[in-house]
């Protein structure tokens, strides 16, 4: 849908360091620097860079989940959308349990005793 | 929005903005929805920063740079944001070597076009 206009607007040059990025780029920083005790120095460039690569995610993950909500016929998307659309996803494996820790009554998917999985479809 | 001090977080109005932009118009959004994905924005960014901060680590480097971010975001799985990445990171060096050969004295207007696509970016920053 919309995967080529970000990928024009990244090619068009569309690149300014000092000026409006989608995210916030010290908070990128802080992030990336609380993810692990190994991470001593940051370059200006990757901060910058994730502002652009978590845009692309939250783009991709937003999409996926949307399908969903049109697969329920509804029109607004809430947090089980996403759920399904972490669960369906193979590269979002690392969002699972982040997705499904709070999601054990709900009906669409639920964590067994053995930590596995299980999505009702 | 989250207040632990121990999680950060990227800005819930920015997420919003960013699923609104790629949604239908007349597409609604839970708040729940916008919070699930704010975290997971927010772990994607600790994963991959993670996995680049290995190979750093293993090279015996201090620096995690942009480089490092597109071969862990690659080693990853997520490849089609890899080559996207390697191809801003270049333009993105390509900008700063513009620049500060600007500011070294030459005002050649032409490459100045970086600079006025500038004022077209409908990005807003909010922090």
């Amino acid at each position: 849908m919309r995967q080529a206009g970000a990928y024009s607007g990244i090619l068009s040059g569309r690149i300014s360091k000092t000026g409006p990025h989608s995210l916030p780029l010290a908070r990128i920083k802080k992030i990336m620097k609380k993810s692990s005790d190994d991470v001593k120095m940051i370059s200006g460039e990757a901060p910058i860079i994730f502002s652009k690569a978590c845009e692309l995610f939250i783009e991709e993950l937003t999409k996926r989940a949307w399908i969903m909500t049109m697969q329920g016929k509804r029109r607004t998307l809430n947090k089980e959308d996403v759920a399904s659309a972490v669960i369906a996803t193979d590269i979002f494996d690392f969002l699972v349990n982040l997705v499904t820790e709070s999601n054990v009554a709900d009906n669409k998917c639920e964590v067994n005793e053995d930590s596995q999985v299980i999505v009702e479809i | 929005m989250e207040v632990d001090e121990h999680v950060k977080l990227v800005p819930i109005a920015n997420v919003g903005r960013i699923m609104k932009q790629i949604l239908p118009p007349t597409a609604k959004i839970s708040k729940e929805a916008k919070e699930t994905i704010q975290e997971c924005a927010s772990e994607f960014i600790g994963f991959v920063t993670g996995e680049a901060s290995d190979k750093c680590h293993k090279e015996n480097r201090r620096t995690v740079n942009g480089d490092d971010i597109c071969w862990a975001l690659s080693s990853l799985g997520f490849d089609n944001y890899a080559e996207a990445m390697l191809r801003y990171l270049y333009k993105l060096r390509e900008f700063e070597r513009q620049r500060a050969n600007q500011t070294k004295g030459s005002n050649d207007e032409d490459t100045d076009h970086e600079a006025a696509s500038e004022s077209e970016n409908q990005d807003i920053t909010t922090t």
